[in-house]
């Protein structure tokens, strides 16, 4: 495939682009970290605390006196490690519970129910519940959400499993002789790739919001991370005197999570036809 | 109707029962004995034999399933370690101002969400369609907190018109203006669930435009105005209704945050103290009761569904 194929679905969606840009500037940001930020993220400068936008400090420095603009080019780091996490995870367990419960229909009856359990419970709810039992980590934010969207990833695979089941290249495999794994992961999985790249992007895109309100309630990643949610979260008593320390990891996280709605979007509208009703997003 | 009806709750019981089994199973996955993880620091070895002895711990666990799911059954979910009052009476306190905002909040989300969401359909492809969905994905992308705290800054701190926290009931001094309280939290819990409405009416509205009942609605010379509400928006609102389950989910999630934002003292900030302070019968307790909430209300929604199309229960 021609690499510039990869764009098709955002010809004519200037607005989709404008998001794929952005995100590739936060990838910048996330990867050269070092190199970008002016200032060590956690160095403290008791003298500077809580100064004003300008100067050397161009997104102003916090209660600490750790600068904003620093910190806000290493929360990109993270939002990227827990939305990659967070799809790894979902993803990974989500198509394998949907496939094989689809596939095994026996198998299925358990399996499904189980994941019925589980969306019994409101997604933070979830999410805050399993943050009780575990430490306060970047692992276990990442497994916490990852649980969360696995539930509704195997749901949707389960449903584009069954629909790819009954359709005759399946059947021609089964009857060619082709073995449970072959056809499960030769032909059937490689018909799920694209809805499976769209739900991926949504799924990014939710686990940045949950990861921040997890941050802001104080069960998320530990609080001398620089993620974008925990400045938000120690700026919340100075909003009055700082606003600025409101403003810029909010801008960040909102731009980037509308980003990756708009691209979720422009993929969804360029996948399977089959497979559109299945896809949830904004 | 009755046969689907019936079917439904029947499918219901054992996921409830699964559901109130993870709760239970819950108190046992915190590392400790649960007796002392429900008394807390200050119990003494005296109190904790006992309450072992109560809980029938020392029973096989499904013994102790069953026991206390038969205490929930008559309404008795344990004792806060924080209150020291019993759970109900404790999530009861929460129910006044939790009940309010969700019924504010619904409102916000239909007064804006439904004629947005069937503006942008009927100017489908126009500025105006493109503005609103674009507004509305816009909308679901800001953290809840995030515009809750900015409504603070500028309603309550900047112009000084709304109250920033707190909420006293209604039968306090004040009466219904205490509702002024629950303003600025319940346009910030509406906002991101408007923009799934207004999304969700406008792409159910442009699905029922193609069915054929409307072309022929259309054909037969009926007025564009006719057609949009009668034939295409009464069959979107099918759709939109079933949404609702849904919208609840997230209205509890959010309140969640919400709450602690505006320091409201409703049951989703109960849920984040209570994990915080580790006081683990009323956690427990509150998810039970939201979760039955959660699976009640989508059952209703499931029936309404089917009452308002028929061809569901036929499936």
């Amino acid at each position: 495939m021609n690499a510039l194929a990869l764009f098709n679905p955002f010809s004519g969606r200037r607005l989709a682009f404008l998001g794929l840009v952005w995100l590739g500037f936060i990838l910048i940001c996330a990867l050269a970290a070092p190199l970008l930020a002016p200032f060590d993220p956690l160095a403290i400068a008791p003298v500077d605390r809580l100064s004003e936008p300008g100067g050397s400090y161009w997104f102003g420095t916090d209660n600490f006196g750790r600068d904003t603009l620093s910190r806000c080019i290493y929360g990109a780091r993270m939002a990227l490690i827990i939305g990659l996490g967070t799809v790894a995870v979902s993803l990974t367990a989500g198509s394998l519970i949907g496939m094989l419960s689809a596939y095994f229909t026996r198998l299925g009856h358990v399996l499904m129910r189980v994941i019925d359990v589980l969306m019994a419970f409101p997604a933070l709810l979830l999410a805050l519940v399993l943050m009780t039992l575990l430490e306060r980590s970047i692992a276990n934010t990442i497994i916490v959400i990852g649980i969360v969207y696995t539930t509704t990833t195997a749901r949707i695979l389960f449903g584009m499993t069954l629909k790819l089941k009954s359709e005759v290249f399946v059947e021609a495999a089964v009857c060619s002789g082709a073995g449970h794994c072959s056809v499960l992961f030769r032909h059937i999985l490689p018909n799920l790739i694209s809805p499976l790249l769209v739900q991926a992007s949504f799924i990014f895109a939710f686990a940045q919001l949950q990861a921040a309100a997890l941050d802001f309630l104080g069960l998320g990643l530990p609080p001398e991370i620089p993620s974008w949610g925990n400045m938000l979260s120690e700026s919340r008593i100075y909003v009055t005197r700082a606003p600025w320390l409101l403003i810029f990891p909010g801008i960040l996280i909102i731009f980037s999570v509308f980003s990756m709605n708009l691209v979720g979007d422009a993929l969804r509208d360029s996948i399977d036809p089959r497979f559109k009703d299945d896809i949830a997003g904004v | 109707m009755l046969a689907y009806a019936i079917k439904r709750i029947f499918v219901l019981i054992p996921t409830l029962l699964a559901a109130s089994l993870l709760v239970f199973v819950f108190i046992h996955l915190i590392p400790g004995d649960p007796a002392a993880v429900l008394l807390g620091d200050t119990a003494t070895p005296e109190e904790v034999a006992q309450l072992t002895r109560e809980m029938g711990l020392d029973r096989p666990l499904y013994t102790q399933f069953f026991l206390w799911l038969g205490n929930f059954l008559q309404g008795d979910l344990g004792t806060s370690i924080f209150f020291q009052e019993p759970v109900l009476s404790v999530i009861a306190d929460g129910a006044e101002t939790s009940i309010l905002l969700a019924v504010m909040t619904m409102f916000w989300i239909v007064i804006f969400g439904v004629p947005i969401g069937v503006v942008s359909a009927t100017r489908h492809g126009t500025w105006i369609d493109q503005l609103s969905s674009g507004g509305a994905m816009f909308a679901a992308s800001i953290p809840t907190f995030w515009l809750g705290l900015y409504l603070i800054l500028i309603f309550s701190v900047t112009l000084g018109w709304l109250p920033s926290s707190g909420f006293p009931s209604l039968s306090d001094e004040g009466g219904l203006t205490n509702l002024r309280y629950l303003l600025l939290p319940s346009l910030t819990l509406a906002a991101p669930n408007a923009a799934l409405i207004i999304r969700l009416v406008r792409a159910s509205m442009l699905d029922v435009q193609r069915e054929d009942h409307v072309r022929t609605a259309r054909a037969k010379g009926l007025h564009p105005l006719r057609v949009a509400y009668a034939h295409v928006f009464r069959n979107a609102l099918i759709a939109v209704a079933a949404a609702f389950g849904f919208t609840f989910a997230a209205l509890v999630s959010e309140a969640v945050v919400t709450e602690t934002v505006f320091s409201l003292p409703g049951v989703g900030r109960l849920v984040v103290q209570s994990i915080l302070r580790r006081d683990y019968p009323v956690i427990q307790g509150v998810i039970l009761v939201i979760v039955i909430l959660y699976m009640v209300t989508n059952l209703l929604v499931d029936l309404a569904y089917a009452w308002l199309d028929p061809r569901v229960s036929l499936k």
